[in-house]
């Protein structure tokens, strides 16, 4: 029995969700959230995710300034507008434009996530008690939406450290003495961005594959 | 218990907006250190022994940065790019405002004997002038200073573009001679709150207003201080 084989079996014994292994899963992951943004109401649900998502990790890095100059302060209008756009990436100066394009890349996989979970869960009635003809809801299907939204709550978690860079980083290990530690991130932080995709990713692939058999407008998933 | 649908989409929901928090209330700049807004310059924190800061502009001007930086910090350089070479030539040139720079060596070792070297800098007479342009150039050429070549590299530096006394400056530097100079600013750093550089504590009219941490912009600071 090969290796892959053995980690299928342990895999299945321990209860673990299947991991994407090959292009037709990253052809079904893209075609799930195609036709899932596809619908005006779920497209729109991500967007609006999307820019909260974002909103979330850019505003988090300097929350004294918005509160004391956007939301409190005397500020007129116009310049608080300023302060607050200027925090976005490709806006302000913020982000360099390599982690300020993962943060967009982030935010829009949450915005997808929760797009993907939210009509998994609507459409599908996978909590609702009435499941409907042609859903596929096997055994990933509720774990699906479960590791969707523990994929978002973890992608979104380390985005929004991530966002902090070194200097936080640098904060964080002083504290144990521990600051050197910095040297060895070659892309200040940014490796942390990274990682986040890997929860974000995997939730949109448990979420596709739970969704496996289902139809969504009319055009089944998998195909 | 009754989970319906709605009830598990405002999980999930609640559950992604929170996670979207990420830092907030942690190290992300949150804190105030016992600055609230409208807390006189000289009872912030960031404000302790400020009248022995290098300095420019005006001491009177109506806008104040107090800005704790690391000369080995890459946010730091860009936010010098970027913000703070506009703030000295437009506001502060102008008399508008008032930019105070404060040592913060948190980042990469070499900052730590580049901050000694500036305050051995600032003591001597007639020092201030050279300490900005020991500054700029830390932040000009960051990227070929460690910990083996900075005070090689200052020293080289302060005898080419400064009357000072190089060597003298880089021995007070390898002695650590202006340490409390350093310690004053990395306590008055801490006690007001700044877990990163660069952190800018901002006062309009003698009061404070807000704090910044990061590689904000010039429009965001001018904004805040009305310049």
């Amino acid at each position: 029995m090969s290796g892959a084989n053995r980690l299928t079996r342990a895999r299945r014994r321990l209860g673990l969700p299947r991991l994407p292994s090959s292009r037709r899963d990253l052809r079904l992951v893209a075609r799930t959230v195609r036709l899932v943004l596809g619908v005006p109401a779920y497209g729109a649900l991500a967007v609006v995710v999307s820019v909260l998502a974002l909103s979330g990790f850019v505003l988090s890095q300097n929350v004294a300034l918005v509160r004391d100059t956007v939301i409190g302060g005397s500020l007129p209008l116009d310049a608080r507008l300023t302060i607050l756009v200027e925090q976005y990436p490709f806006v302000g100066t913020v982000y360099e434009p390599l982690p300020g394009a993962m943060l967009v890349v982030i935010a829009l996989l949450t915005g997808a996530n929760v797009a993907v979970v939210a009509y998994h869960l609507r459409e599908n009635g996978i909590l609702g008690g009435d499941e409907r003809d042609g859903a596929g809801a096997g055994g990933t299907s509720a774990g699906g939406s479960v590791g969707g939204a523990v994929g978002v709550f973890l992608g979104a978690l380390g985005a929004g450290c991530a966002a902090c860079g070194s200097a936080v980083l640098v904060g964080v290990f002083s504290l144990v003495g521990a600051s050197g530690v910095v040297l060895f991130l070659p892309f200040d932080g940014l490796e942390f961005t990274l990682l986040a995709l890997v929860p974000l990713g995997l939730s949109l692939f448990w979420l596709a594959d739970g969704m496996r058999g289902a139809e969504i407008r009319g055009c089944p998933v998998d195909i | 218990m009754d989970f319906t649908r709605r009830s598990a989409l405002a999980t999930v929901g609640v559950a992604g907006l929170g996670a979207l928090a990420g830092c907030l209330g942690g190290t992300s700049g949150s804190g105030d250190g016992g600055g609230a807004n409208g807390t006189p310059i000289g009872d912030h924190p960031a404000g302790a022994g400020l009248d022995s800061q290098p300095a420019l502009g005006p001491a009177d001007a109506g806008a104040t940065v107090v800005a704790f930086e690391d000369p080995s910090c890459p946010t730091c350089r860009n936010f010098e790019r970027n913000a703070g070479e506009r703030l000295r030539s437009g506001p502060v040139a102008d008399g508008d405002l008032r930019f105070v720079s404060r040592v913060y060596p948190i980042i990469y070792p070499w900052g730590k004997p580049a901050v000694q070297a500036l305050e051995a800098v600032y003591a001597r007479e007639g020092g201030e002038e050279a300490y900005w342009a020991l500054f700029d150039h830390y932040f000009a050429e960051q990227g070929a200073f460690d910990t083996d070549t900075v005070l090689d590299r200052t020293e080289s530096f302060l005898a080419a573009n400064t009357d000072l006394d190089a060597s003298g400056v880089v021995a007070d530097a390898e002695a650590e001679a202006y340490d409390d100079a350093v310690q004053t600013d990395l306590d008055a750093g801490s006690a007001a709150g700044a877990d990163r550089t660069p952190t800018l504590f901002l006062f309009r009219d003698g009061t404070y207003v807000t704090r910044a941490s990061g590689n904000v912009s010039y429009e965001t600071i001018a904004s805040a201080l009305r310049l």
